[in-house]
């Protein structure tokens, strides 16, 4: 990879983030706000792994988050071994689910394929939601109080921000490699047109397969990450639709099959979603969700590529204006 | 360059959220749902919460029987005023410590009250927990919430364990009386809130010798529930305990009307059966419907009546139950923090653990407000009202009625 | 007896879903869009009916002043943002309705409030008897409409001028612009039928449910199993996909308790696409 000046800015400042925020005196809000915002990151970019650069809409990760975020709790909840003791066989019980749903509903494609999903997700969670094993309804908790390093309680959102930045990292870096490699541009033909990459010799199951297996467990990550910080899972913030929805409206929103889109997405809409919640919420009056669906719209109507999309576009243009040369094509 | 706008952006709604703020206002976090499906249940308590702010920041002569309440500020810290920072917690655990943390650590919040839903108090005292500051729940009755050992958690409502017990004495109490009451049904939603509220009901029917013969969970979104009343009306049983939210409360009469079914008895479990739709929507098939409440408007003239009337003028509606429990929260908060007489929370907490109320200290109809070491009010107590005309009135225990009950129900009849 | 209720109340319940979906597999057939704001539109249906009683309208009012409104809202909602978005990736397609089911429903909520509402009795509120069997006038209506959207849809598609270009648009847009068909004018058009019929919907299940600005939601995932199950585009597909999910609905909620009929309603759904991918009436 060629250095370049966009991606090394953005990973400093993800670096330096919570020293910035720490001369503001709300500054364990921000840090907060930081933690969800690269947790989002990384559901979004183990969706796009299948969903962005494969082109398969799966509208029902949330399995795969939930068997992330119910597994530890429950090792917890059995034998009172440390929640991320748990984080392996989570990923394993993913990649099961994975091959599961996979293996049937490869043969459908587009929307039928994305309803396939959803429709896998919602059984997932009715099951769940009557299950005394798994809580049940009521969800099931970790430990109240930390009883060593390991439990990963802590008072401040810091540590949380940073685990959660070194995930996101190695998931972006698992995707540059794929990107690069024949593996990668066989989900590309895919997403380009299935049948013509079957004719050129593309493994199209197994391809897809592969993908959706390696997005699992990265997206059971994510949610393991997510029940160890709150401490708490029930079916509807494990499972629920809207955790699939929110996988893929910011992978949309920033780009979906590129490298950083789903980054840049969830800077722009964690924020976003705090700051409205922040300014309006407390009032009452659903002004939070007319100005963030407001916003979503608009991005939908007039950056249909997403916002990596204008990224590139203003990045050509100043570029063009210096040097009038070729512009790297991202 | 993103990063940027980040950050300008939530630092303004940070600067906005704050506000203008007095040196001396004390400042309370509350956290409840007002966006999403409980936004309705979520907006009406906050602004009972609101009202509860005003009784102790305004001067009400004939209030000050309540401690704290109507003396124009909190006496023991020179009249200072409470200052109420609100937050939309949307129904999620997540939104709940994000929004939580922000009041505690941006307003500096020397209290919190909340939440409504049992899962969100749960994750919100934690948070709350862990920074070192006090939490009053005010309506969550989940058990779990109060048994991890928490230091900073109190909850001032009777529990699911509470009402469960007092719908099988009033039943006994039915049967001693000569009613036939040998089979119980319970209908319960399927989320924390039915499934524990209704677990406990099956628990003590059979502890108080009753014969529970349909124990039926349903979601709340369902768009029919036909099939349950039918189920019901096979099944015959003398008296029918739901625990439901609005919309399915609703349509459960709807259902029963159209498809004929009345048993004798129908007790709703607060929520749905108390919400301010429920009898302008369903009050006319509904009629003799019982209702557990710690809220009685009373008699002219009495502080509840004149709380209500408060709240009247406010919203334009009668003050529920569940708001009113958050109403009693937030009054017992009050009276600890000007006990307290300072604003640092470990001396608030202290206070908090120390209330002692008695019977006619509070305006709900607790035998007062007393914690133990769980943080568990020990007082805490509810009666059951009874749907009559366009209102529920206190029927049972007898000594707190003001309306002879009615069995069976007369529904639409 | 009871088990014939059961079944009765299975049809009426598939016809409402019925109702609900045949709006939405017009767009999603001819299309090929998802409107995650259908539910959005039916729960403005409802609104719509309650500001007409405020003013003392009934049933024959209400029922047809929503439809025209939502009609207008159809048309406005493809040229201010589907037509804009139509030939976009498939991910801003989901990106936009879901926005704009985020604004309407919150644009309710802020003038509405959220408090449950329902309609005061009117001559379509009462129950009928027939033999021991009971049936709400309001389904019943429901169900009747239900019944003649979907046949009036079907005809409209299949026998007529406005039906073919309709469907030529869907085929082949670039083909029916040079027979001289305006693609843009019959995707509106399309818009607000479907937008119609979900007014329309809205409206006659206002009578019976009660609502609040966040009961769209609530139909709108069984809307899509529906719309999926009968076949994308199929509108007969999704009038009996509607009475299937109904009586599975009922039936399994009467057999095995209330918390396993959407077990089985999705069991059932996934189970049918992978042995039939198209859909029960779908072309593939």
């Amino acid at each position: 990879m060629k250095a370049r000046p966009g991606p090394i800015a953005l990973w400093a400042l993800l670096i330096l983030f919570p020293l910035l925020v720490s001369l503001s005196d709300s500054a364990p809000f921000f840090e907060d706000v930081g933690a969800t915002l690269i947790l989002a990151a990384i559901g979004a970019s183990a969706w796009n792994i299948v969903g962005g650069y494969a082109g398969q809409v799966s509208v029902g990760h949330a399995i795969f988050f939930g068997a992330g975020a119910y597994v530890p709790l429950l090792v917890f909840s059995l034998w009172e071994v440390p929640p991320l003791a748990g984080v392996p066989l989570a990923m394993l019980v993913a990649i099961l689910f994975a091959v599961a749903i996979g293996l049937p509903s490869f043969r459908l494609t587009g929307h039928y394929f994305s309803m396939a999903t959803i429709a896998v997700a919602e059984l997932v969670r009715l099951v769940v939601s009557n299950w005394e094993l798994l809580g049940a309804a009521i969800g099931m908790q970790g430990p109240a109080t930390p009883r060593g390093w390991w439990d990963l309680i802590f008072r401040s959102s810091v540590p949380y921000y940073y685990i959660f930045l070194g995930v996101l990292a190695c998931v972006i870096a698992i995707t540059w490699a794929l990107e690069r490699s024949r593996f990668g541009y066989y989900l590309r033909a895919i997403r380009a047109g299935e049948r013509a990459a079957r004719s050129l010799g593309v493994p199209v199951l197994r391809t897809k397969l592969i993908a959706f297996m390696l997005s699992a467990a990265l997206t059971a990550v994510a949610g393991a990450l997510y029940s160890i910080k709150i401490g708490f899972v029930n079916p509807e913030s494990g499972i629920g639709i809207l955790v699939s929805v929110q996988m893929v409206i910011i992978a949309a929103l920033g780009g979906a099959g590129t490298l950083y889109g789903p980054l840049i997405g969830a800077l722009v809409l964690i924020p976003l979603q705090s700051a409205t919640n922040t300014l309006f919420g407390g009032g009452g009056s659903g002004l939070t969700f007319i100005i963030y669906g407001g916003i979503i719209l608009l991005l939908a109507r007039f950056e249909p590529g997403g916002l990596i999309e204008l990224w590139q576009r203003l990045r050509a243009m100043v570029l063009g204006r210096f040097s009038r040369g070729a512009v790297d094509a991202a | 360059m993103k990063k940027g706008n980040f950050l300008s952006a939530v630092l303004v709604a940070a600067t906005l959220a704050a506000g203008p703020a007095l040196a001396e206002d004390v400042k309370v976090g509350a956290i409840y749902p007002l966006s999403g499906n409980a936004a309705s249940a979520g907006k009406s308590e906050l602004d009972a919460i609101a009202l509860a702010v005003e009784l102790v920041n305004g001067t009400y002569p004939d209030l000050v029987s309540l401690p704290s309440v109507g003396k124009g500020g909190l006496s023991n810290l020179g009249g200072a005023k409470i200052q109420l920072i609100t937050a939309d917690h949307q129904g999620k655990p997540e939104e709940a410590n994000s929004q939580t943390l922000r009041m505690i650590t941006q307003d500096k919040v020397a209290a919190m009250i909340g939440a409504y839903h049992s899962n969100v108090s749960f994750t919100a005292t934690a948070v709350a927990e862990r920074q070192g500051i006090p939490f009053v729940v005010g309506d969550s009755v989940a058990a779990n919430i109060m048994t991890r050992g928490f230091k900073w958690v109190v909850r001032v409502t009777p529990i699911a364990s509470d009402f469960a017990k007092n719908y099988m004495e009033y039943l006994q109490d039915m049967k001693k009386a000569g009613r036939k009451v040998e089979t119980v049904a319970v209908v319960h939603e399927n989320t924390d809130y039915g499934v524990s509220i209704g677990g406990t009901v099956v628990e003590q029917a059979k502890s108080h010798g009753f014969n529970v013969i349909a124990d039926v969970a349903y979601n709340a979104n369902s768009t029919d529930v036909s099939a349950q009343v039918l189920q019901l009306k096979e099944k015959n049983p003398d008296c029918v305990v739901f625990v439901s939210y609005t919309a399915d409360a609703i349509l459960y009469m709807k259902t029963m009307k159209s498809l004929d079914y009345l048993p004798p008895m129908i007790i709703g479990d607060d929520a749905g059966f108390a919400d301010p739709a429920f009898v302008p929507a369903v009050g006319d098939l509904a009629q003799g419907v019982m209702n557990r409440s710690a809220w009685a408007v009373g008699k002219p003239g009495s502080v509840t009546y004149r709380i209500n009337e408060l709240f009247k003028a406010k919203t334009g509606r009668d003050l529920d139950d569940t708001s009113a429990r958050g109403l009693q929260a937030m009054l017992v908060l009050a009276d600890a923090i000007n006990r307290a007489g300072s604003t640092a929370p470990d001396k608030i907490m202290a206070a908090l653990k120390a209330t002692n109320l008695s019977q006619d200290q509070v305006m709900m109809g607790y035998r007062g407000v007393k914690f133990d070491e769980r943080g568990e009010n020990t007082l805490a107590a509810t009666y059951l009202v009874q749907l009559q005309g366009k209102e529920y009135v206190a029927v049972w225990p007898e000594k707190s009625a003001l309306a002879p009950l009615q069995w069976p129900m007369k529904g639409w009849k | 007896m009871i088990l014939l209720q059961v079944v009765v109340g299975g049809l009426l319940l598939g016809a409402v879903y019925a109702l609900f979906a045949s709006g939405l597999t017009l767009i999603w057939g001819m299309m090929n869009f998802i409107n995650f704001a259908h539910g959005e539109f039916v729960m403005l249906g409802m609104y719509v009916a309650l500001v007409v009683t405020w003013i003392h309208g009934g049933p024959e009012v209400f029922v047809p002043i929503a439809m025209v409104a939502l009609f207008a809202l159809g048309v406005c909602v493809y040229f201010g943002l589907i037509k804009h978005v139509t030939r976009g990736p498939m991910l801003a397609q989901i990106l936009s309705t879901f926005g704009l089911a985020l604004l309407l429903r919150y644009s309710a909520f802020a003038y509405f409030k959220a408090d449950f509402r329902t309609l005061p009795e009117s001559w379509l509120s009462g129950t009928l008897n027939i033999g021991g069997i009971f049936v709400q006038n309001s389904k019943l209506v429901a169900g009747v409409m239900a019944a003649l959207l979907t046949i009036g849809m079907h005809l409209l598609l299949t026998r007529t001028a406005l039906g073919s270009r309709l469907l030529a648009v869907s085929e082949d847009r670039s083909a029916a612009m040079l027979m001289g068909i305006r693609p843009d004018r019959m995707q509106a058009l399309a818009w607000g039928f479907s937008a119609a019929s979900a007014g329309i919907a809205g409206a006659l299940l206002a009578i019976g449910f009660p609502f609040s600005p966040e009961v769209g939601a609530t139909y709108a995932l069984t809307a899509f199993v529906v719309v999926a199950l009968g076949g994308f585009g199929s509108v007969p597909g999704a009038g009996i996909a509607g009475i299937i999910i109904g009586l599975v609905d009922q039936i399994s909620a009467y057999e095995l308790g209330p918390i396993y009929k959407d077990v089985v309603v999705y069991g059932l759904f996934v189970a049918v696409l992978w042995v039939r991918p198209q859909g029960l009436l779908g072309k593939f």
